[in-house]
Parts: C-alpha cells; sequence; structure tokens
C-alpha cells in the first residue's frame, strides 16, 4: 500500500515538474480568455446594462472553449512519447491513470482558471455576491468538464484527421452544467437545489469517466 | 433470432425481406399521406395545420427509435464481442439524423403557424437539437478514424455515453413546464386523441417504420459487403 502511494506521489510530481516547464502553455490559455473578454466588450460596447446581463454567461462560455483547447494536452503527449503505456507497465491500471490525470488536469489547468475569474470579473462589473457563486459554480463545473475532457481527450488518441472533434464533444456534454450553474449565478433564492443538482452531475461523470476512457486508453494502447 | 446478430444469417433474411418491405412501405406511405391530407378531420383550433402532426410525431419516435437500437447493439458488440452490433451503428446513424432533421424541419414549420415562432429554446426542443448533433458526431467519428478496429469500438462507447440524452428527451415535457405539449399517446393512460387522427397517424408511423427499416437493411448489406472485400 506505502509502495501505491508513493507511485501516486512520483505521478503528481512528474506531472507537476511537466506543467511547471510547460507552464507557457496554460498561460496561454488564460491569455486567450482574457482576448477573449476584451473582444467580446469591443463588440456589443461598455455599458453596463448590457454587461450586467451578458456577463455572466461571457464568463461560462469563454471558460468552457479555453478549457477546451488544452485538450490535446491531456493524454496525447504522453501517448506518443510512450509514457502511458510505461504508467501502465507499472502497474497503473487503465481506469487508475483516467482518474489521476482527470485529478491532474484539474489541479494544474483549472485552478489557474478559477484565481484568474476575480481579475475578470473585475473587468465585467460582477458584483460580489454573483462572484462568489460564480466560483462555486466554476469549482464544481470545471471538475465535470475535466472528467469530460478525459472522455473526448482518450476517444481520440488515434484520431489523426479530425482534431475539432474532442472539443465538440466536451461541448455538447457540457450543455446541462452550463445550463445549471447560469441558472445558479441568475436564481436569488435556492441555491442549494441547484448547488445539489450540479453535485449530482458531477457525480454521474466522474462514475461514467473511468470506464469510457479506460476502455478507450486500451484501445488506443493496443492497436497503436 | 439468431439472424439479429449474425451478418450472413441477416443477409439471407435481408434478401428474402427487402422486396417485400420495400412494396409495403410504398404503399403504406401513399394511404397514410391520402388519410392525413384527405380523410382526416381539421382541428377545430389549428386547422389544416394539425395535418403536420403525421409527418412530426412518426419522425420523433423513430429518431428516438433508432437511437435505442443503437444504444442496444453498442451494448452487444462491446459486451459479447459481437462485431455485428457495430456494423449496425455505422450503418444506422444517418437515418436516424435524417429522422432527427425532418422532426426538427416539419416542428419548427409547425410552430411558426402555432407558437409565432420558429423555435424557441425550451426543454423538448433543445435536447432534440442536442440528439441530433450527437447523431452529427457519430456519422463524423465514423469518418475520421483510420483503423476500423478503433473505430467501430469509440463509437459504441460514445453511443452509450450519449444514451443519457434518451431520457431527457423523452421526459423533458414531463419534468419542465415546456411549451411543447407533453405527449398524447401513452402506454399508461387512454390516448385522448380522437379515432380519425389516431387512424392516419398509426398508418404514418408503420409507414415511416418501414421505410426506415429499408433503409436500414440497405446500408446493413452495403456494410457487410465492404468489410467482406476489406475495403477500409
Amino acid at each position: 500500500m506505502a509502495r501505491f502511494f508513493l507511485k501516486v506521489l512520483f505521478f503528481y510530481f512528474r506531472e507537476y515538474k511537466l506543467n511547471l516547464s510547460g507552464f507557457h502553455d496554460i498561460l496561454t490559455n488564460i491569455l486567450f480568455f482574457f482576448i477573449s473578454i476584451f473582444i467580446f466588450i469591443f463588440s456589443f460596447g461598455p455599458e453596463k446594462e448590457t454587461l450586467s446581463i451578458l456577463s455572466i454567461g461571457i464568463l461560462w462560455t469563454l471558460l468552457l472553449l479555453s478549457s477546451t483547447l488544452s485538450l490535446r494536452k491531456f493524454y496525447q503527449e504522453d501517448f506518443d512519447n510512450g509514457n502511458l503505456i510505461l504508467m501502465h507497465l507499472n502497474g497503473f491500471s487503465y481506469e487508475l491513470i483516467s482518474i489521476l490525470k482527470t485529478i491532474s488536469h484539474f489541479i494544474f489547468v483549472q485552478i489557474p482558471f478559477l484565481i484568474s475569474i476575480p481579475i475578470a470579473s473585475l473587468l465585467l462589473d460582477i458584483t460580489y455576491d454573483k462572484l462568489v457563486l460564480l466560483l462555486i459554480s466554476f469549482l464544481i463545473g470545471s471538475l465535470i468538464l475535466s472528467c469530460l475532457g478525459s472522455i473526448s481527450a482518450s476517444m481520440n488518441l488515434l484520431n489523426n484527421r479530425n482534431y475539432l472533434l474532442g472539443s465538440v464533444i466536451v461541448i455538447i456534454f457540457s450543455v446541462p452544467a452550463v445550463i445549471f450553474s447560469v441558472g445558479l449565478i441568475n436564481s436569488n433564492e435556492n441555491y442549494d437545489s441547484l448547488i445539489n443538482i450540479l453535485f449530482g452531475i458531477l457525480l454521474i461523470v466522474f462514475a461514467i469517466n473511468p470506464w469510457a476512457s479506460g476502455a478507450c486508453l486500451k484501445l488506443a494502447l493496443q492497436n497503436n | 433470432m439468431k439472424f439479429l446478430v449474425n451478418p450472413n444469417k441477416f443477409n439471407n433474411i435481408a434478401d428474402v425481406l427487402l422486396k417485400p418491405l420495400f412494396i409495403i412501405s410504398i404503399i403504406l406511405l401513399i394511404l397514410g399521406l391520402l388519410f392525413s391530407f384527405y380523410l382526416s378531420p381539421d382541428d377545430y383550433q389549428q386547422g389544416s395545420t394539425v395535418r403536420i402532426m403525421y409527418v412530426h410525431v412518426p419522425s420523433a419516435w423513430l429518431a428516438l427509435l433508432t437511437y435505442v437500437i443503437m444504444t442496444l447493439y453498442s451494448i452487444v458488440g462491446l459486451a459479447f464481442k459481437i462485431p455485428f452490433g457495430f456494423i449496425v451503428n455505422t450503418a444506422v446513424a444517418p437515418v436516424g439524423a435524417i429522422f432527427t432533421l425532418i422532426c426538427i424541419i416539419s416542428g419548427s414549420l409547425w410552430g411558426k403557424p402555432m407558437w409565432g415562432t420558429w423555435w424557441v429554446w425550451d426543454a423538448r426542443l433543445t435536447s432534440v437539437a442536442i440528439l441530433f448533433i450527437v447523431y452529427l458526431i457519430i456519422i463524423f467519428m465514423n469518418l475520421s478514424f483510420e483503423n476500423r478496429f478503433v473505430r467501430e469500438k469509440v463509437v459504441a462507447i460514445f453511443v452509450l455515453v450519449g444514451s443519457v440524452n434518451l431520457p431527457i428527451v423523452k421526459f423533458s415535457v414531463d419534468w419542465w413546464n415546456t411549451l411543447h405539449q407533453p405527449a398524447t399517446i401513452s402506454k399508461l393512460s387512454k390516448p385522448n386523441i380522437d379515432p380519425s387522427m389516431m387512424m392516419p397517424l398509426i398508418i404514418m408511423t408503420f409507414a415511416f417504420m418501414m421505410i426506415g427499416m429499408t433503409i436500414a437493411i440497405l446500408r446493413i448489406k452495403t456494410e457487410i459487403i465492404s468489410r467482406k472485400s476489406n475495403l477500409n
């Protein structure tokens, strides 16, 4: 058991090293997020009334889009240089690899977005109450996005012809998460029930994720 | 019942069934269109636009039924390692996509005179649109992998994941307060539709079913032949 936890610890140490050396990738994602906010504001004008209606929707859309940009980092690099097969040979099952990778994606890609949301909310003139709800909803929603990203990235490992398909899969399955998150932020009461629904979606996706991405990883590694 | 999972037996039965199915579907379609255009009454509120129902409702049912069939066959293919499931999956997806498209287009043509708008963002319409996009993604996935053995299994997994949408489509009118009306015909209660309107609806449903089956059988036969000759 101790050896197992040591292995998991080394796995995260390796992820940390890799993400630190490639941190400009994640910073580019966040740059994309901020520049898209600028483009939105230039395109419909900086009046406060329109901003107060549209800001939550813009933020959620851009968070979704910019977190799908980093999908190819999910498994593809480790798959190409053979690290995935080494992990599996060292006693990690495919399902465990997908769970560990999902949590690592959440820590190293989604947490920087979580930190940059308050700065973006200054630009978009979001009040403090709504900011707290936005952070709660994104904390749950980004885990949902990570699980969906794991599923679609593992599906498209051997897909050499159509790179965009992975992003489309994530976007189409994240529709309920976006609906209930924006509903949570814009509602004035019964926060609890909406947070419960979001948690329910998270649990469903978290349960599906290991099976689906484990099967896809196995397929890709066996047929490469 | 072995023809449901065995390509050779399916081929034998399909050769026998194809022509009768084709003829029956043409006869049923002509009969159903006759009934729905001339021999059924106008609605007292909707007038003549109620006739759109005879195309809209059967295509919606068949769009759902096709996805259910695909889900069952992907379970068969993945769990029991029967390749015929993947053949059916590949062949049937465009049929379902076309039925969904017919449903969406006829629905928006019906919505314009009745609701005053082509499209509203209520739960039923949105979930059907998502169903259509899921069908499109399945078709694109079938076109985009180089290795066939990987492709068919990945598509089957995607179909299983996407089947989460099915109960949402079916029960969206009961769970949420939608502009789209709840189901008129259900198994648990007596249908509250007049027999003179029920008749063409049933005939059109069977006609659509037969047309869908004919096209699906043709496509499955083509798929079997292309796999036997090892094309792609």
